[in-house]
């Protein structure tokens, strides 16, 4: 007969999912949206990571490194789902070939707009560190646990991010006002 | 800290609290404007990334959890040893087969809206139409226009078929929709089964397949469907 205490407490484990999800379930989006730049691929990489989170709910100890953990998570799920992608053809014929930076004028989209092309455009080695900084909030040192490289590295990449970020932004002011 | 030094850690921590980045704005003017100006870009930044959130998500994924869940417990019930489990799963898997094989369209439907789906019948928040059309666009149908109060999307297997599964909750209970695609019933007819009563009607490039309590409800939530696939195209 099991004792009382070692079988595990199902609602309170509940009742910390629930809470997990509901309090980091809107970061975790936002990062896959910027990792992935698809919405529907988004939703599909968060819901997957809060499933295997509760599947693994019991080594999470500390709740203030939830959120990391997290981010560990849904980053191997999304370099999974990159493993299993094949890629899809199709004739050139057929494809609506626009620039996309047509699609992000000023007028249309406004500053956030432009940031959001701008980010579409900086080198993923660039807006991951950037994006783990802005969004999640994490440190230099976090940023480096979690990517594996140094926090010297970190620190050079959020400082060319946002060089590179300005610098496509002004760019794109002057061609505003140019045309 | 001299500018170059500061200008490199602005360009890292633009919001830094460090005692000597903090100092050498006091000394500085140039480059506190180029800290105020910093601080200002960071705000923009943050407020750009913050893209919008499905307004369902957290509840989405509530549900496949608890979907997730009452699956595996169903998996692991009883309690008799992996090999009662498997003997019977041999046997459910034979017999299974015959019966979903010879089973009509609406009891597979009413079987698989109890079964692991049965959450979704308590979902009352709209889902956004965005998300409609691509369950949809999934199953290789694009739709323009979509009806109003839907509640939950899924694109799920209903036996051999292949669905949409949606919820549509009305003033008498929760009205559950299915868009069967590419499986014609023949005309339109009505069933009974376990207390729920539902209607089948063959529609462009499907059939829709509607459960509830109520069935006074059916004609309203047909002609809104019938609506919007008569002008849906195949992707």
């Amino acid at each position: 007969m099991a004792s009382v205490g070692s079988k595990p407490d199902v609602s309170s484990k509940q009742r910390q999912f629930d809470a997990l999800v509901r309090s980091l379930s809107g970061d975790l989006y936002r990062y896959a949206y910027w990792l992935c730049n698809e919405d529907a691929l988004a939703h599909d990489l968060v819901q997957e990571t809060f499933l295997r989170a509760w599947r693994s709910l019991d080594s999470l100890r500390d709740t203030a490194s939830a959120k990391a953990w997290l981010i560990t998570i849904l980053r191997r799920e999304h370099a999974r789902l990159y493993e299993r992608k094949t890629p899809q053809f199709a004739d050139v014929d057929d494809v609506d070939i626009a620039d996309e930076r047509d699609a992000y004028t000023p007028e249309s989209v406004g500053e956030d707009g432009l940031i959001r092309a701008a980010m579409h455009r900086l080198d993923a080695k660039y807006r991951e560190p950037l994006l783990m900084q802005v969004l999640g909030g994490f440190s230099c040192d976090e940023i480096a646990r979690e990517l594996n490289i140094t926090p010297a590295a970190v620190m050079t990449q959020v400082f060319r991010a946002r060089q590179k970020l300005k610098s496509m932004l002004s760019g794109d002011v002057k061609e505003a006002q140019l045309s | 800290m001299n500018c170059l030094e500061f200008r490199r850690e602005l360009n890292i921590h633009p919001q830094s609290t460090d005692a000597d980045f903090v100092a050498h704005t006091r000394e500085c003017p140039r480059c506190a404007q180029a800290q105020a100006d910093a601080v200002a870009f960071e705000v923009t930044l943050g407020r750009a990334l913050a893209i919008p959130v499905p307004s369902n998500l957290a509840e989405s994924i509530l549900l496949a959890q608890a979907t997730q869940q009452r699956r595996e417990r169903r998996r692991w019930a009883g309690g008799a040893g992996w090999l009662t489990l498997a003997a019977a799963a041999v046997i459910a898997v034979g017999v299974g087969w015959r019966v979903t094989r010879a089973q009509p369209l609406g009891d597979v439907a009413i079987a698989h809206m109890l079964g692991e789906e049965a959450p979704a019948l308590a979902m009352t928040a709209p889902v956004a139409d965005d998300a409609v059309r691509k369950a949809f666009a999934k199953r290789g149908i694009e739709i323009a226009q979509v009806p109003a109060d839907i509640s939950y999307v899924q694109c799920c297997p209903v036996g051999k078929y292949k669905s949409v599964h949606m919820v549509m909750p009305r003033a008498n209970g929760p009205v559950t929709v299915m868009y069967v695609v590419d499986d014609h019933v023949a005309s339109r007819s009505d069933f009974a089964h376990d207390g729920w009563l539902g209607r089948s009607v063959p529609m462009a490039h499907g059939t829709l397949v509607m459960i509830g309590h109520d069935a006074s409800q059916f004609a309203q939530i047909e002609q809104q469907w019938q609506s919007t696939l008569q002008t849906a195209t195949r992707i």
